[in-house]
């Protein structure tokens, strides 16, 4: 089967790898095998969006109580606003610290880069983290979640940060505040109403334990925002 | 045997002829030939005037050059290090490289779920061939960075960034389908913007 892969003797092997994957799972109209997950033709199809797609995605995120979000993702979730809108925040995050550290006055300017793998860890253990949490939970209580939707739901709800970051670069604690819990209301807001539909599988009390968990969650990224990488900055 | 004034092979495919006869050459024409390579592949991707071919000089990639930039920039800025952060030396090198061969993994990974087809060593090889740019300014800003103003030290930045990304953005732009070519493109910037950023600060 051609996959245009360059032909090439340093390549042959990987083409082969690959090719002999895909003829394995050719019996099966789908990916199944125990390690489909870890072929690239098994998240494809996640990746079926073009830029506007993704723009109005994130334009659905602003006002949590419309529910245009799942209409826009229905049928056709993708993974690439989760992957790099989660990437954009690292780096704003990084960029937006140091420049409230900067001071003119000070000879030797000392800049934190350790915000980088902080960062890192705590945006992709929230967005791709909590919904496996999720799935598990639900599985558990006897309902199946699409975990697809769900990623790309959580991922998209991280676009609330963006503008959130950027504004953090102001130095007065009050409005950090008021941002910061306008950002938790925002998106805590977006993920339940969005996972309405899912929820009303549950009956009442195990609901809250899903909202319980979502809300956990948020409140922890929000917090940990707040006070490790924007916190008080001595004069 | 002496090969220093054999006409110098100008690409692969010539190189192929001589391989049978490397044991017999001293270490330093080895290391000189590879050198070349280096310097050759450094030119065909960064000055877009030489690339009459859509980059299938490419094919024959390598990940020697990509290594030696990165390690470049990794040590430039933790030489730096002590001075102007709060992290040790040791910190700023691992976040370099790992973000460096992450990034280009990731940034290729990316381009191949959307689609693109194409060798995934190959667009290793081209990312890192242009972090080239990002080294010469992270050498400028650690020499005379400490004399200029942070304003004056955004230009050398804007402009090695600019240099870096446009000479990847056209390779990668050309993999994927058209409606999904900024979905492709936006991560490469994002990466080069990661580094530009990060040899300014450091």
């Amino acid at each position: 089967m051609d996959f245009g892969i360059q032909n090439q003797t340093d390549e042959q092997q990987q083409a082969n790898k690959e090719s002999s994957n895909q003829n394995v799972n050719e019996g099966n109209k789908k990916q199944s095998g125990c390690c489909a997950f870890l072929t690239v033709e098994f998240y494809t199809p996640y990746f079926n969006v073009t830029e506007n797609d993704v723009i109005q995605r994130i334009q659905g995120t602003f006002l949590p109580l419309k529910p245009d979000f799942l209409n826009l993702i229905r049928g056709n979730p993708d993974l690439w606003g989760p992957i790099w809108i989660n990437a954009t925040l690292i780096f704003m995050i990084t960029a937006i610290a140091n420049l409230r550290q900067i001071d003119e006055e000070k000879e030797n300017q000392s800049f934190v880069i350790s915000y980088v793998p902080q960062a890192t860890a705590l945006l992709y253990i929230i967005a791709f983290g909590t919904p496996i949490v999720l799935a598990a939970v639900m599985k558990f209580l006897g309902v199946d979640l699409s975990f697809f939707q769900t990623i790309c739901l959580y991922g998209y709800s991280m676009s609330t940060l963006l503008p959130i970051t950027i504004l953090c670069y102001f130095q007065n604690e009050l409005f950090l505040w008021l941002i910061i819990v306008y950002g938790f209301a925002n998106s805590s807001l977006f993920l339940i109403v969005n996972l309405k539909e899912e929820l009303d599988k549950l009956q009442i009390q195990k609901k809250y334990i899903i909202i319980g968990i979502v809300v956990t969650m948020q409140l922890s990224l929000y917090l940990f925002y707040k006070l490790v990488f924007f916190s008080y900055v001595t004069e | 045997m002496d090969y220093t004034n054999q006409k110098q092979p100008q690409n692969y495919s010539q190189m192929e002829d001589l391989k049978t006869l490397d044991l017999e050459e001293s270490v330093s024409e080895t290391i000189m030939r590879d050198l070349r390579m280096i310097a050759y592949k450094l030119k065909y991707v960064l000055i877009p005037k030489e690339q009459e071919d859509n980059g299938k000089e490419l094919r024959n990639w390598d990940l020697w050059g990509p290594l030696i930039f990165c390690l470049a920039l990794a040590m430039t800025l933790s030489f730096k290090a002590d001075s102007t952060t709060s992290s040790s030396k040791s910190d700023v090198f691992a976040i370099i490289f790992v973000l460096i061969w992450v990034g280009a993994f990731v940034v290729t990974l990316n381009a191949q779920l959307l689609g693109g087809k194409v060798s995934f060593f190959q667009s290793v090889c081209l990312l890192g061939y242009c972090v080239f740019p990002i080294n010469i300014e992270a050498l400028i800003i650690a020499f005379i960075g400490s004399y200029l103003p942070f304003v004056v030290k955004l230009i050398p930045v804007i402009i090695c960034f600019a240099w870096s990304a446009y000479s990847s953005v056209g390779f990668m732009a050309s993999l994927v389908p058209p409606h999904k070519k900024k979905l492709a493109v936006y991560p490469v910037f994002l990466f080069y913007l990661f580094l530009s950023w990060f040899s300014l600060i450091v």
